[in-house]
């Protein structure tokens, strides 16, 4: 069997994979990082969303072998080592962007990459066209945007603090 | 799947297909949502490694894609007015994570009635690129494009680029979808128009292109022709126009449904191409 060698969450990682081993096996299954979920398999969902060499992709139409030297950044690594959590992750927290939570790697991965990629800041419009790709059946679309809207300017450096949710 | 080839450069990938057939992959969006059910026992050739194949470069003659181009290339590249209605494509031919993996070469080569991709190449009037250990060769996107999932490609083939050329004078396009939703799902009806326009603001040449209506993107010459001399105007298109097409009724739309949108969407191209 082929191996693929990686860096997973800034640290080295290599696996013996089958060749049609997709990306999210060789995190779920091999390297045990299961914080990335499968939803819908098809590249519909959103819920396996990674990033990799910096762009976020579903990892369920990824196959393993192809991510040989890449990158890969999952919801684990998001956190600092002291447990302090991605000013996304803190704001997902905040405006309780999540009901059953399935969707809620995807959509963070996803809204990280959204933010990075727009320094000018997003409007809420913006926002859910980013969102496209990712799917929530809780319906919880309008607390996401809050949070990513939120994170964003903690992100671009405009305020220090996540601003707190309204009571 | 038995065999995988990931090779960096196109010498390597010609002759491992001259060799004995593998399946090209490149983005994979539509490779692999299609083996869910049942994965064949296929080898795979992954063009991803392949730097030449990816990007956009301009000359006198116009402009060339790289096939491994993604979407996402497509956004961010400096493009004049004629390729609004690519990057419209673009945008909406899935999420954002579509738009990172997906290519252009990928689309066309997959040959879905419904890609978003093809009736753009049509407007655009664009070559393809065919690359093999016996040499190049260039094909219209018309004459690439024979059916339902079905290229012009020969199994020792890759293709390697899209072509446009450069239109004399003001350009533009424009591409419309209807899906059931905005993205993530397969169009019902599209529509690609490019037109290049008189100093005047009369068109000198039209073309329009209807996706998912019929087994490949069509163009509409009656209309087309209508168009020289003329401005934009919704009105100049007529139900007779859209005779080139061949919609059929399936759990997205029923074809005389499609048949209305299609010129509804026509329509609105054309009000588009007045602005």
């Amino acid at each position: 069997m082929p191996k693929v060698s990686l860096t997973v969450n800034g640290k080295p990682a290599s696996a013996e994979v089958e060749n049609r081993t997709l990306l999210v096996e060789l995190l779920r299954e091999h390297l045990r990082l299961t914080g990335t979920h499968v939803g819908c398999d098809t590249s519909q969902c959103g819920a396996c969303v990674v990033h990799v060499n910096g762009a976020s992709v579903k990892s369920c139409t990824m196959l393993a072998v192809q991510c040989e030297g890449a990158e890969v950044v999952t919801i684990e690594g998001l956190a600092a080592p002291d447990g302090t959590l991605h000013p996304m992750q803190e704001a997902f927290r905040e405006y309780h962007a999540l009901q059953c939570g399935f969707c809620t790697p995807g959509m963070v991965m996803s809204a990280i990459d959204l933010v990075q990629r727009n320094p000018q800041g997003l409007s809420d419009r913006e926002i859910r066209e980013g969102l496209e790709g990712n799917l929530c059946r809780c319906t919880g679309y309008h607390n996401i945007v809050r949070a990513i809207a939120a994170a964003q300017q903690v992100m671009h450096g405009k305020v220090k603090e996540l601003p707190r949710a309204a009571e | 799947m038995t065999g995988y080839l990931r090779p960096a450069t196109l010498d390597e990938a010609v002759a491992a297909l001259a060799a004995g057939p593998r399946t090209p992959i490149a983005g994979g969006t539509d490779v692999y949502p299609a083996r869910i059910v049942a994965a064949p026992d296929e080898d795979l050739l992954d063009l991803t490694a392949i730097a030449a194949l990816r990007g956009i470069t301009a000359d006198a003659a116009g402009w060339r894609f790289g096939a491994a181009t993604t979407w996402t290339d497509v956004i961010e590249a400096a493009l004049p007015p004629l390729f609004d209605g690519l990057k419209a494509a673009a945008r909406e031919v899935g999420g954002v994570q579509i738009q990172n993996a997906g290519t252009l070469g990928g689309n066309l080569c997959n040959a879905s009635p419904a890609a978003d991709g093809a009736p753009n190449w049509l407007a655009l009037d664009a070559e393809v690129e065919l690359a093999s250990a016996a040499g190049t060769r260039l094909l219209p996107v018309c004459d690439f494009l024979l059916g339902n999932r079905r290229t012009a490609r020969r199994p020792d083939e890759i293709l390697t680029a899209i072509r446009v050329p450069r239109p004399e004078g003001r350009a533009r396009g424009v591409f419309l979808k209807l899906g059931a939703r905005r993205y993530l799902v397969i169009s019902i009806v599209s529509v690609a128009a490019a037109a290049q326009f008189e100093a005047d603001g009369r068109i000198a040449s039209a073309r329009i292109a209807v996706g998912a209506c019929s087994p490949v993107p069509v163009r509409l010459p009656a209309l087309e022709a209508r168009l020289v001399g003329r401005r934009a105007d919704p009105a100049l298109a007529e139900p007779a126009d859209l005779a080139p097409l061949a919609p059929i009724d399936d759990v997205r739309g029923t074809a005389s449904y499609r048949r209305d949108a299609a010129l509804t969407l026509v329509r609105r191209a054309l009000a588009e191409l007045a602005r």
